[in-house]
Parts: C-alpha cells; sequence; structure tokens
C-alpha cells in the first residue's frame, strides 16, 4: 500500500514539474520613468540611439537636435541630461560606450563612427587600418564588445569588420550567402556575432573565432514586423526591437521566441517606432522612443 | 521473337484501360444499386439538354463512359452540383500529377484548385476540353498582358502563336512562371547565339549565358528588339562600355565601377542631393546600390524600376503592404502603387524618407480638408498624452492602415478620442 502511494507521489511530482523552468525565463517589463529633456528643459526630438554602462551612465543620440546627450540614471530618476555637440558628429542614430568611457557614435548623415573621448571631446573618426581588401565600407551599424573591440555592419562589402580598440583590422566575417537586409548586429558575453535580418526576421551567428555565419532562427515574421536592432544580456538572452511593430522581441539563447513586450502608443510604458535599446547593470532597461521623442527606462524581472 | 515479348506490355495496357473504367463504372453501378443497363443513362432521362454537350467534339473521359457518378453523387452533398467532393479536389482524383509538392511555380488557379475555370468538365470544342482556344483563354485572366501583346508595336513571334509555346499551363517544376526551360535557355532554342548577327546586336559582349529578360520585354513591346519600353540611355545609345569593361577584356561583363559609385557617373547631382539628406535609404548604399530597385538596362515602369512600387518597395517592407492589405479602410496612394506620393525613396531630412517634413502638410496635399478641420492639428499643439509630440494626422490615424476603419488605431471613435479626453472615458 505504502509503495503504491510512493509510485503515485512520484508519477504525480513528474507531471506537474514546471517544464517552463528549464527553458529561458521569460522577461517582464515595468515602466520606472521616461527622460524627455535636457538639463535646460529643451525638448529630445527623434531619438534614436541610446547606450549605457554598468553604472549609471546613459548617453542618448537626441538625433532631431543632432546632438548626444548625458544622463545618469539612479534610484528611478534621471538627472542631468548635459548636451555633447561637435562639429564632426550632425545626425547621431546609433550611440556604444566602451570601457574606458570613450562615446562612439554612427552618424546617419555621414556615415561615419566618431569616437568622443569620456568629456564628450572628439577625438577621430574610426577608420579601419589595414583592410585587406575592399577598403571601402559604409557603417550601418556597430557595437563594441567588452574588450573594446569594435565589430562594424559593412553593407557596402557584405561583412562584419572585426577591429581592434585602436581601429585596428582583426578579423572580418562574410554576410551569409542569402539574406534581406541587416539593420544591426550584436557581439553576446561569449564573443558570439548576432546578425538580425530586418527583411526576413531571422538571426545569423557566427560563433567566437568563425569565419561565416549561420542560421539561428527560423523566419520570424509570426512574431515581429520589422526587427531593426538586436541586444544581448549577460546571459545570452536576445533582445531584438521591432521597430514597425512597436515592441521589444526576447529570445532564448538558442533563437528560441520566448516572448514580446510593450506595444503602440503614446502614453507612458508605450512605444510609437523605437529605435535602440541598451541595459544597464541594476537590471534597467532604456529604449530610444524614436516617434514619442523620448528615451524610456523599464525595469525588468523575470 | 523480341516483338513476342514486346506485345505482352502492349496487351496489358489495353486491357488495363478498358478493364479499369469497366470496373469503375461496376463499382458505381453496384454502389448506387443501379437497374441493369441504367448506367450513364439514367440521369439522361431528367438532363436533356445534356445531350448537346455529348455532340462536342471532346468529352471527358468519364462522360463518355456514362459515369455521371464518378464526380457527382446522385443523393445528396455538401458541395455545388452535387458534386462528391470539392472541386478541387475531385479533378485530383485522376489528374494528379497536374501539379507536385515543391514545385518551383504553379499556375494560381491549378493551386486553388480551379481546374473549370479554364476545362469543361463535361465536354468542349476545343482540345483538352478547355473553354476557350488558344490565347484567348489565358487573357480571359491575363487582360493587361493580353491588351499589351495586342498593341505592340514589335511582336514577339512566339507569343502570337500561343502562351504554350513557353509557359506550362499547369506548374513547372524547376522554373519559375510556369516556363517550361530556363532563360536563356528557353530562349537559345530559337535565337541562335553563335551566329555573328546576335554578336553584332549585343555590341560584341559575350551575353549568350545572361537573362535575356533582363533588358528584352518576352511578350513584345514599343521598342526595337523588344527592348522593355524604358531603355535606359547608354543601351539605347549602344554605350555599353559606358559602364561594363571593353567587350575584349579578360572581365567584359564587370562593371567599371560598383555600386552607386557606377551612377555617379552620370547622375552625379541627384546623387549628391541624396548623400547630402539627413536620412538615406539604406539599400542605397549596400553592394546592390541602386539595382537594388532599378534595371541598369531597360525596365517595363518608368524611372527602370524593376517591377510597380508594391512588388518592388513591398519586397522589403512586406509588413507595410500587408498592413495595407489588411486594412479596412484603403489609402489610395498605396493601393495604386504611389509610394513616392508620400516617401523619397532615395533620401529626406524626416523620419519614414516623407517628401515634406510636416507631416500635416504631407496628408494635405491631398486631404486639403485637414487644414481647416476644428480639431486642432499643427506644430502649436501638444499631445496630451505625450508632451514631447505634437497633434497631428498621425496621431489618429495610421497612413497604411489598420484593422479599424479610416485607419484608426482604435475599433471606435469613442475609444480613440478618450485617449486625449479622459474626462469623458466610461
Amino acid at each position: 500500500m505504502r509503495r503504491a502511494f510512493e509510485k503515485y507521489l512520484l508519477f504525480m511530482a513528474v507531471l506537474l514539474f514546471p517544464l517552463h523552468c528549464l527553458g529561458a525565463e521569460a522577461v517582464k517589463f515595468k515602466h520606472v520613468a521616461s527622460i524627455y529633456v535636457d538639463e535646460k528643459g529643451g525638448s529630445i526630438r527623434l531619438p534614436e540611439g541610446v547606450a549605457c554602462d554598468d553604472k549609471s551612465l546613459v548617453v542618448v543620440a537626441d538625433t532631431g537636435n543632432g546632438r548626444l546627450l548625458r544622463f545618469t540614471f539612479q534610484d528611478g530618476t534621471a538627472k542631468g541630461g548635459g548636451e555633447i555637440k561637435v562639429p564632426q558628429l550632425i545626425y547621431p542614430v546609433r550611440v556604444q560606450m566602451n570601457s574606458k568611457g570613450e562615446i562612439f557614435a554612427l552618424d546617419g548623415k555621414e556615415r561615419r563612427i566618431v569616437r568622443l573621448n569620456p568629456e564628450g571631446a572628439f577625438a577621430g573618426y574610426v577608420e579601419p587600418q589595414g583592410v585587406p581588401e575592399a577598403a571601402a565600407f559604409v557603417p550601418r551599424s556597430f557595437k563594441v564588445d567588452s574588450g573594446d573591440n569594435i565589430y562594424i555592419l559593412d553593407i557596402l562589402s557584405n561583412r562584419v569588420l572585426v577591429l581592434d580598440p585602436a581601429g585596428k583590422f582583426q578579423r572580418q566575417i562574410p554576410f551569409p550567402e542569402k539574406f534581406g537586409f541587416f539593420s544591426d548586429l550584436a557581439v553576446n558575453a561569449n564573443g558570439d556575432v548576432l546578425l538580425i535580418d530586418s527583411v526576413a526576421a531571422t538571426v545569423s551567428i557566427a560563433a567566437k573565432g568563425a569565419t561565416s555565419f549561420t542560421p539561428l532562427t527560423k523566419e520570424m515574421h509570426e512574431y515581429m514586423d520589422f526587427p531593426t536592432y538586436i541586444t544581448t544580456d549577460k546571459r545570452g538572452m536576445i533582445y531584438l526591437v521591432d521597430q514597425n511593430g512597436d515592441g521589444i522581441i526576447t529570445l532564448g539563447q538558442d533563437g528560441s521566441f520566448q516572448g514580446r513586450q510593450l506595444s503602440l502608443g503614446w502614453k507612458d510604458g508605450l512605444l510609437y517606432y523605437p529605435s535602440q535599446v541598451c541595459m544597464n547593470g541594476a537590471g534597467n532597461f532604456f529604449i530610444a522612443d524614436r516617434n514619442n521623442s523620448r528615451v524610456q527606462v523599464f525595469e525588468m524581472s523575470r | 521473337m523480341k516483338s513476342r515479348y514486346t506485345i505482352f506490355p502492349l496487351l496489358a495496357l489495353v486491357f488495363s484501360l478498358g478493364v479499369i473504367p469497366l470496373s469503375y463504372s461496376q463499382d458505381n453501378a453496384l454502389k448506387f444499386k443501379l437497374k441493369p443497363g441504367a448506367n450513364g443513362k439514367l440521369c439522361l432521362n431528367c438532363h436533356v439538354d445534356f445531350q448537346d454537350k455529348l455532340k462536342k467534339t471532346f468529352i471527358h473521359t468519364p462522360v463518355k463512359a456514362g459515369e455521371c457518378t464518378g464526380c457527382h453523387n446522385p443523393h445528396t452533398s455538401s458541395h455545388g452540383k452535387l458534386l462528391a467532393a470539392d472541386t478541387g479536389k475531385i479533378c485530383l482524383t485522376c489528374h494528379k500529377e497536374m501539379s507536385r509538392p515543391g514545385d518551383r511555380s504553379v499556375h494560381k488557379v491549378v493551386a486553388e484548385g480551379g481546374c473549370v475555370k479554364c476545362h469543361d468538365p463535361h465536354s468542349a470544342n476545343n482540345k483538352f476540353n478547355l473553354l476557350k482556344d488558344g490565347n484567348e483563354l489565358c487573357f480571359g485572366c491575363h487582360k493587361e498582358i493580353g491588351a499589351t501583346i495586342a498593341k505592340v508595336k514589335f511582336k514577339h513571334n512566339p507569343v502570337s502563336k500561343g502562351c504554350l509555346n513557353c509557359h506550362d499551363p499547369h506548374a513547372s517544376a524547376k522554373y519559375g512562371f510556369l516556363l517550361k526551360n530556363d532563360v536563356p535557355a528557353l530562349c537559345v532554342g530559337c535565337h541562335k547565339t553563335d551566329k555573328p548577327i546576335f554578336a553584332k546586336q549585343h555590341m560584341n559582349y559575350p551575353v549568350a549565358n545572361s537573362r535575356c529578360t533582363s533588358c528584352h520585354d518576352p511578350h513584345g513591346s514599343d521598342m526595337p528588339g523588344i527592348l522593355y519600353n524604358n531603355v535606359h540611355k547608354p543601351v539605347a545609345n549602344k554605350m555599353c562600355n559606358q559602364c561594363h569593361q571593353e567587350p575584349g577584356s579578360a572581365t567584359p561583363l564587370k562593371t567599371r565601377k560598383s555600386g552607386s559609385d557606377l551612377c555617379r557617373g552620370c547622375h552625379n547631382d541627384m546623387i549628391n542631393t541624396t548623400m547630402g539628406k539627413n536620412r538615406i535609404h539604406w539599400p542605397l548604399l549596400d553592394k546592390e546600390g541602386c539595382l537594388t530597385c532599378h534595371n541598369p538596362h531597360a525596365a517595363p515602369r518608368k524611372g527602370l524600376l524593376k517591377d510597380n512600387m508594391i512588388v518592388v518597395c513591398g519586397k522589403c517592407h512586406a509588413d507595410t503592404i500587408k498592413r495595407q492589405e489588411r486594412s479596412e479602410t484603403k489609402h489610395p496612394p498605396i493601393m495604386e502603387g504611389k509610394c513616392t506620393a508620400c516617401h523619397n525613396p532615395h533620401s529626406s531630412d524626416s523620419v519614414f524618407l516623407t517628401n515634406k517634413s510636416s507631416i500635416v502638410d504631407l496628408c494635405g496635399g491631398c486631404h486639403n480638408w485637414q487644414k481647416h478641420s476644428t480639431h486642432p492639428i499643427g506644430e502649436k499643439y501638444k499631445d496630451p498624452r505625450n508632451k514631447n509630440v505634437t497633434l497631428q494626422c498621425l496621431s489618429c490615424h495610421r497612413s497604411h492602415g489598420t484593422e479599424y476603419k479610416h485607419f484608426l488605431y482604435y475599433p471606435t471613435t469613442t475609444e480613440l478620442c478618450v485617449q486625449c479626453h479622459e474626462q469623458f472615458k466610461r
């Protein structure tokens, strides 16, 4: 009788085991704050870029005003908003920071990556040195990894250029043979390079050191409209910005669909053609909410 | 000796052809417990007008055999005309091979099971029981192409003789557009590429293996050599070497420069203007450059566009085109494929690459009443939902459509209005 009862308990335990625990944990966003103005009360206009470090620094590409803004975000509040405006950066559309606090911004008009020192002064352009062939390149996007290496999405020569922190050519990874249009790339904590194809709604991956990309996902049109930005967190979770679908898509490390967050709207907590996103060490998720002319901050919970 | 053995398979074939329909008809006679000899005659007692059909030149085999119950159920049916199954499936019970999974291209009517759109299931005076003879049948649906073929100055002889010279009416296992063979293999079947005239016409460039349809309209055109009606000036002037390397060089088909740098040679002003804007259409700067949307030699559309804008723009922006298709209210410029009515396909200083910086002015180009509408819109009026944006047309309407009327974001006007006028929320 006792053995039968034990067997029954074991059976029920197996039956009721929450299998979803084995998969990636679903992420949920809770709106914390929105950044609308600079330190002088001037409105942000059509921001397309946002970058943050692991502490409290947040740099916003205030695209419509042709400048960068520097904030600190602590205890649910954004402070500062000092302007960084240099003549070499006319129309910032993407922004990144390296471990030394240097700021990198892609100028959408000049199609050049500008390097600024931590104080915001112009420190030169990122000009790849020693590229073996097809020296000309057009950066559609770029990323800086934890080792300060620079990865450029070169749409002219269909490749990802990998440069050392000084801009010296390290290697290149050709785009896959068939693709629609790559809008962005990401480098995860393992050093794998990921590409997002906006047209096909697919993610491709080149494992660390690999010389080619392979598909990580199938076409994901059922989950998104037109993904234009990709980033990863420290656990390897992938975040896609669905620009036309006004949402954030989360994928597991293996490319499996995990969920969709947020939706179209104008009020706080809603998105209208979002652009770039970033995450800081405190679990805050920043979204350059382009057509809402603001940056929104969300708290991530699992 | 040999002929003695080959006769057996033939005998088997003849036997099976005779016996299978017979056994099938016996099956149906048994199934419906028909009186002896009633099969094939009983139906005609009522359907007397059917006698006329039986006088036509080509009669469908089951009809000829009096096998009405092969397709129809004499008692009840869930399908029209008392058919025993759905129209899409019933023909396939015998004609399985019309298309197969994995075919490169399948005629839409075949895929949809619309066999009777081309064939009369009983009888006809045209071969294969076709409703009409030759191209007349095809042009019943493909009206635009029929009209073009009729009026073009330079006709392509095989097209005039029959569409089926190049196309398979049902499906093509390996080729697009239901073609019987790939291009140029299909073309070189008639056009001999080793003749001196061929080389002369193509300025001695080795184009024998190139895709003919990138320059020539296979259905005929108003241009000599049936080039597409819009010919790029260097091609019309036979100055291929303006863009390509010399025909006698090691790489004659290679272009002198790549991407938009090549086009800049002539279209310098346009490219400078394009590059001078804040926002560029990124594909313009990729490896394909201008050729993402334009054909460099000749094209059926103005501006050497590869196809109409719904197709060209929709190749990448399928989500936007689909949104319009799903929309309850249609926006005429999109429906008519006039994307450039609102957008500059090359570059702009505005988001969405719009032709005007102000959305109110952009929409006002067609919707004049918007400018004196009672609801305040424009730069002066802040959106109550967001202090950094002002009220404009897109505050309430999504220009490419929504699932609701008038491109509204919400199902009812009330739901839309209370987004801002919260005091009226119930």
